[in-house]
């Protein structure tokens, strides 16, 4: 995929063009499914995973096309590790490296219209095309003085365009992650807050260097330096960093003892960022991550930060004590507050999804409940997965009337699965630290 | 030697001078002078010096056009990386340049044409010139693209490329005036979407390789 990539041109803007890509897929994908029908009767032992892979491809294929907000909320499926089957994934962690770049003319537009000067008058050089995709715009490299710069370019019309796309998204995201509709409302109001945040650049700067400075006392990180002056709504510079992607580092072999680094310094920004700050940078793709020489972790992209409410807080991380599983009383008013169930649920229905739920905490608690958990184990992975899965499939969470756990969940459980499965990626073993109230 | 001169620049006066007035005058009333009696007038001119310049306020709206156009222009060649584009940036960059020019003129443009050009309506008069400089420009464009091979020439079309880039002229003209996206930001996606899809077209497609490929196997029959 990446490398027959053309320049592209433009994105489809109008609700007609994007409609028509997203219409492109699902005929493919039903096609598909036609597919796999024809050769299951000629080839009955023919898995489903053929099927997944195809429709991934496809699917894939149109949304890569799309950028902006559907390209995000492809990204985020592929974070939910445990919502999406496994082929989909793959493919959806595509999404998170490259999607083809916008035309050079706009670049130079965009910084006329915000600085009133030229990329090549503010800076000594300046790459006309990009050096590399973010979902929501481009980086091109710059440098000026000696000193070798990133300057992200938002692709205009983004921000208009979040609340159609996610509407278009909604029936795609229906099918796929087999969500009701109350579910998916849930899902997708949160998103969309989110996403129109993701496209707010000032905010973003002031976040960075707010988490940056209070974060700069944590061990072997590495934060760019940001330029307000040289920045705008559209457009971020920052410090070059020099590294390599998580996946270019790990192909470099590293030794153990240089992941269990680099782990435990994405541990403890993790840590530190949750428990102290109280917000937390909410995406944490292997895009956003650069390994430096020296062994150090670098941080790009506050684009997505979660502040993380008080009550939420502590209802939610309470239960990760490992004795909260035994007093009834208190689990079942955190369920409550955590909006997992409700009074309008039947007793029965109580008794299910607690128990349910009683089981989703005990395993995704389980690096908690040791002083050191070892993340390469893949058994515990594939408990989780299997535990999605079978959640995903389940009939009384389907015919549920309302969405279940906290709206503040979704980006809280989306960064912790992000922290465990790039610290499974770096098969990383941890010493993995709580807070103080919770020992 | 010299008295022609001065001349020459008093007359370039007078004409941006007209120029000017003209358009402070319909972005204070919103519409054109009544007649062109009260308006030399008001700017102290006889008549008939008027005349010497131009013949109808058609041909002042015309002036206004030449001058946007030769604005876009001078700002999009004072652009050195505009020699290092390929044709279709250099497309790319005289529209966005463009609709930066128009902007400064959006509440004249706005009194004068909102609803009133459009490629399915008649064109104005007074676009004649810009429409003549544009078309020139467009034929740097398209010759380049030629050599390049971005565009492919085709019998019997490819005299009509320069008709086709004046229609999204007019389109972009027309979506731009109607655009209420903050930066007018949906105008940038609409001049992308628009010159990535004419260039689509004047280059090369599977239609051209389809009729070479009959065309080759009608000759080896």
């Amino acid at each position: 995929m990446a490398d027959q990539m053309k320049e592209q041109e433009h994105i489809p803007t109008s609700k007609v063009q994007r409609a028509s890509k997203f219409l492109s897929a699902g005929a493919k994908v039903g096609g598909n499914y036609i597919k796999h029908y024809a050769q299951k009767v000629v080839n009955p032992s023919l898995s489903k995973d053929d099927l997944h892979i195809s429709n991934a491809e496809d699917i894939y294929a149109s949304l890569s096309e799309l950028k902006g907000s559907a390209l995000k909320v492809a990204q985020m499926m592929s974070m939910d590790k445990n919502v999406l089957p496994r082929a989909y994934q793959d493919k959806f962690v595509m999404a998170q490296y490259s999607a083809p770049p916008l035309s050079y003319p706009l670049v130079v537009r965009t910084f006329q219209k915000y600085f009133g000067a030229l990329p090549e008058t503010l800076f000594d050089t300046f790459t006309k095309s990009a050096v590399n995709a973010a979902s929501i715009g481009q980086v091109h490299k710059a440098t000026k003085n000696g000193k070798t710069f990133a300057v992200k370019i938002q692709y205009p019309g983004v921000a208009a365009s979040v609340s159609s796309d996610l509407k278009m998204v909604r029936p795609f995201a229906y099918r796929l992650l087999n969500m009701n509709s109350k579910e998916l409302d849930h899902y997708m109001s949160e998103v969309e807050e989110k996403l129109l945040e993701e496209t707010d650049y000032q905010l973003e700067i002031a976040r960075s260097e707010e988490i940056s400075g209070a974060c700069s006392h944590i061990p072997d990180l590495a934060f760019p330096k940001y330029y307000p002056e040289l920045s705008s709504e559209r457009i971020i510079t920052m410090d070059w960093l020099e590294g390599l992607h998580l996946k270019e580092w790990l192909a470099t072999n590293p030794t153990q003892e240089a992941r269990n680094r680099i782990g435990q310094a994405l541990w403890d920004f993790y840590h530190h960022q949750v428990h102290h700050l109280r917000q937390v940078h909410a995406d944490p793709h292997p895009g956003n991550f650069i390994i430096q020489d020296g062994i150090k972790l670098g941080i790009i992209d506050f684009g997505c930060v979660k502040v993380i409410p008080g009550d939420f807080y502590h209802g939610y991380f309470s239960l990760i004590k490992q004795d909260s599983l035994m007093k009834e009383e208190a689990l079942n008013k955190i369920f409550f507050d955590l909006e997992f169930i409700s009074g309008q649920d039947t007793a029965a229905e109580q008794t299910y999804f607690k128990g349910v739920f009683k089981e989703m905490i005990s395993l995704l608690g389980q690096p908690f409940h040791a002083e050191q958990f070892d993340f390469a184990n893949d058994a515990y992975f594939n408990q989780i997965y299997s535990l999605g899965d079978r959640i995903s499939k389940d009939k009384m969470f389907k015919n549920s009337r309302q969405a279940r756990g906290s709206r503040h969940g979704l980006f809280i459980n989306r960064t912790y699965f992000g922290l465990y499965s790039l610290l499974n990626q770096m098969q990383a073993n941890i010493k993995t630290t709580k807070p103080d109230w919770l020992k | 030697m010299e008295d022609i001169e001065v001349v020459k620049t008093s007359a370039e006066n007078t004409r941006a001078k007209i120029l000017s007035a003209f358009k402070e005058h319909v972005l204070e009333t919103g519409r054109q002078p009544v007649s062109v009696y009260k308006f030399a007038q008001s700017i102290q001119i006889s008549e008939e010096e008027f005349y010497n310049y131009f013949t109808s306020f058609e041909g002042v709206k015309g002036g206004v056009w030449e001058q946007i156009f030769d604005q876009t222009v001078a700002l999009m060649e004072a652009q050195d990386v505009y020699r290092a584009y390929s044709a279709k940036e250099k497309l790319l960059s005289f529209y966005f340049t463009w609709v930066e020019v128009l902007k400064k003129n959006r509440s004249y443009l706005l009194a004068l044409y909102l609803g009133q050009t459009g490629y399915k309506k008649a064109m104005p008069d007074e676009l004649r010139n810009f429409r003549n400089r544009f078309k020139d420009f467009a034929n740097l464009i398209i010759l380049e693209g030629k050599e390049t091979d971005q565009i492919v020439e085709r019998r019997g079309l490819s005299d009509k490329y320069e008709d086709a880039l004046w229609v999204e002229t007019l389109f972009i003209l027309q979506f731009w005036l109607k655009d209420t996206s903050p930066g007018f930001e949906k105008t940038d996606a609409a001049i992308e979407k628009s010159v990535a899809l004419v260039f689509d077209l004047i280059g090369k497609t599977a239609v051209d390789s389809l009729f070479d490929f009959a065309k080759f196997l009608y000759q080896s029959k």
